[in-house]
């Protein structure tokens, strides 16, 4: 299993360095059309796949990679524990 | 894929939200039936509780299988986060990555695969303002409910007639577009924008896209049987 985290975590680092940064095929037909204006720009913690603190892009990429990877591990996890305490 | 708020009109977005949270629901019951087992009422538990304690409020426990697709839905939803965030480049100036529906559900059964994709989206949408908040049951109507439960059918039906390779790579290409008319028609449907102009630039970049997501959600799949052998838990 923790092949399987690895090879995630090597993609999201990939991914951080070699993805394609035009917009997805949505937002191309949004932009091309002329409706794109009409989406709301939100931010979060992690916005766009960036740890705010992180200045270089690559490493500001792979560091928001890794942390959504655990953070779904994590909530799994978590709610194995939960499940497992309530079965006793 | 991800639809940003705005896209949407309000009383769609609220009544797609309820749809998710029904699809979610009824996903979820089906998984804590499958991972859990009443558990055994000890011998005499009930003596000297009354009759109350014997007239059967059982509870349900998590069994060992359980506990390993609990583990093998959070491997299988990190696989999936990560996979999103490789945007391939499509067409001039346009990009795509994968959704991951068909990926999800061929290796964790349907509801599983539904909810690891759910929690995909959700997260994504929460920590990285990747999809709308308001979108969010659009979004997790689009890509779970449709990418991942209903390509799981598309799936399954292909399966009878062709070979295992040949069905995942069908559906993986049929979710990408079922997604795409979906996302076009709740566009279409709150007057963002016509829906039938919408639909077709939406179908015609999507049908290139799905190609990727065919390929990849095969070499993925595979690579995953071969990293965690025995790994595919029984539906």
């Amino acid at each position: 299993m923790k092949n399987i985290i690895l090879l995630s975590i090597l993609i999201a680092i990939l991914a951080a360095f070699f993805a394609s940064a035009n917009p997805d095929g949505l937002e191309k037909v949004a932009e091309s059309l002329g409706f794109i204006e009409s989406g709301v720009e939100r931010s979060s913690v992690m916005t766009d796949y960036t740890v705010p603190f992180i200045s270089n892009p690559g490493i500001s990429t792979s560091a928001a990679g890794i942390l959504g990877i655990l953070l779904i591990l994590g909530v799994f996890w978590l709610t194995t524990l939960v499940l497992k305490k309530a079965s006793r | 894929m991800h639809i940003p708020d705005g896209f949407i009109d309000p009383k769609i977005s609220y009544g797609l939200m309820g749809a998710a949270v029904a699809v979610l629901g009824y996903c979820l019951a089906k998984v804590r039936e499958a991972l859990t087992a009443l558990a055994p009422q000890p011998a005499l538990a009930g003596v000297g509780k009354g009759i109350k304690s014997l007239a059967g409020k059982s509870h349900r426990m998590l069994t060992k299988f359980g506990e390993q697709k609990l583990y093998l839905m959070g491997m299988v939803a990190a696989l999936v986060f990560a996979a999103q965030m490789f945007n391939f480049p499509v067409d001039k100036g346009t990009s795509g990555h994968l959704i991951g529906g068909v990926l999800a559900v061929v290796l964790l059964g349907p509801f599983a695969g539904t909810i690891a994709l759910a929690a995909v989206v959700i997260i994504q949408s929460l920590f990285f303002a990747d999809g709308g908040l308001v979108a969010l049951g659009a979004n997790v109507i689009n890509m779970a409910g449709l990418g991942a439960l209903t390509g799981f059918y598309i799936y399954a039906g292909l399966r009878k007639h062709l070979t295992e390779w040949l069905s995942i790579a069908l559906a993986a290409w049929c979710s990408v577009m079922l997604a795409a008319s979906a996302a076009s028609l709740e566009i279409g449907l709150s007057g963002t924008f016509a829906l039938g102009t919408v639909m077709l630039a939406m179908l015609k970049v999507h049908s290139v896209i799905g190609v990727a997501e065919a390929l990849i959600t095969v070499v993925l799949v595979k690579t995953f049987r071969k990293l965690v052998p025995g790994g595919e838990a029984e539906r």
